[in-house]
């Protein structure tokens, strides 16, 4: 169940970002190291609420830096 | 009656009490929107508004608020979307003046001023672009003024918080175009409402002759126009400043 949602999770990241997996360590820092920038983490949140129904607050937005922090958010909110 | 072209819409208006905000209230709800509104000061005239939208045929929603503070925008607007089921549109309307001869203007005068009319706009805005882009839809319509594209003497203040609202506008339109949000000002020149009440009578007669039109716009006037901004209609149209005012300021 974990990897399941670490896979849908590298795949949203992913596809917002348009770079393939691979190019996307788990701890890579999405803005300084992958390329991505604020409006695309708008996009990963919204992505992450329809897909698993959760809310996140906007005040989180700035903690969505790396892959693992971001499954671990959604992680939480999902236990809510 | 109009026609129901805003029919299943939600939104903010600011400063809906009195003058432009409450006929813009009211417009957008005959309409067919659901308007929820933040004031100040009167609760009697909330009151009586919220009556007047529910006899224009929808259940209205008020806040208590001081724009001047983020915190209570961010509450208001998360306030409308837990009881309204979401947010389609917001007019920053909410505005005051301290007109004065520069050289007698208090820093007080000045900054409650920019602090409510300005900075106002910007925590409204700022409270529901997050929603909006979310969504990738959004309206927002900025009523600002004449006197912050002409300036108008004794009005430093007033002029420099609505031009700043016109700067905001055009930046925030250009940031968000692209997320299917639209961005707009209305800038109304002389309008019968308790901000020109007061105008002393050979001023008001100045004024007037100077009105191509020949006479003082009503507040209905404008809301005619916010109607117009946040209709489909006005799709292709972002970033603009658009006076409604009888023809007295004709320049770009």
């Amino acid at each position: 169940m974990p990897d399941k949602m670490q896979e849908e999770i590298l795949d949203i990241v992913s596809m917002v970002v348009e770079k393939e997996k691979k190019q996307i360590p788990l701890d890579a820092h999405l803005i300084q190291e992958v390329g991505a920038d604020s409006m695309m983490a708008l996009e990963i949140l919204a992505a992450l609420e329809k897909k698993y129904r959760i809310v996140i607050p906007e005040e989180k937005l700035k903690e969505m830096t790396t892959v693992n922090r971001i499954i671990a958010m959604a992680k939480a909110a999902r236990k809510k | 009656m109009e026609n129901q072209e805003l029919k299943g819409k939600v939104g903010i208006v600011t400063g809906a009490s009195r003058g432009i905000g409450r006929a813009v209230a009211l417009r957008l709800v005959k309409e067919g929107a659901r308007v929820a509104f933040i004031y100040a000061k009167s609760d009697d005239m909330a009151q009586s508004l919220l009556k007047e939208l529910k006899a224009a045929g929808s259940e209205g929603l008020s806040f208590k608020g001081d724009v001047r503070h983020y915190e209570t925008c961010r509450e208001f607007v998360d306030k409308v979307k837990e009881l309204f089921g979401g947010l389609d549109f917001l007019v920053n309307n909410a505005g005051i003046t301290r007109d004065r001869a520069f050289m007698m203007m208090e820093p007080s005068e000045w900054q409650e001023v920019i602090d409510t009319n300005l900075t106002g706009y910007f925590n409204m805005a700022r409270s529901a672009i997050v929603t909006f882009l979310k969504q990738k839809s959004g309206n927002i319509v900025n009523i600002s003024s004449v006197s912050g594209i002409s300036g108008t003497s004794r009005q430093a203040n007033y002029a420099a918080s609505k031009a700043g609202i016109i700067g905001l506008t055009k930046a925030l339109a250009k940031e968000v175009a692209g997320y299917g949000i639209r961005v707009n000002c209305v800038a109304p020149g002389y309008i019968e409402t308790d901000m020109t009440a007061s105008l002393k009578e050979d001023l008001k007669a100045k004024f007037t002759a100077a009105i191509p039109k020949g006479r003082f716009g009503k507040p209905e006037e404008v809301a005619a126009v916010v109607a117009f901004l946040l209709n489909e209609r006005s799709n292709y149209l972002t970033g603009q400043v658009i006076k409604v005012d009888g023809g007295l300021h004709t320049s770009w």
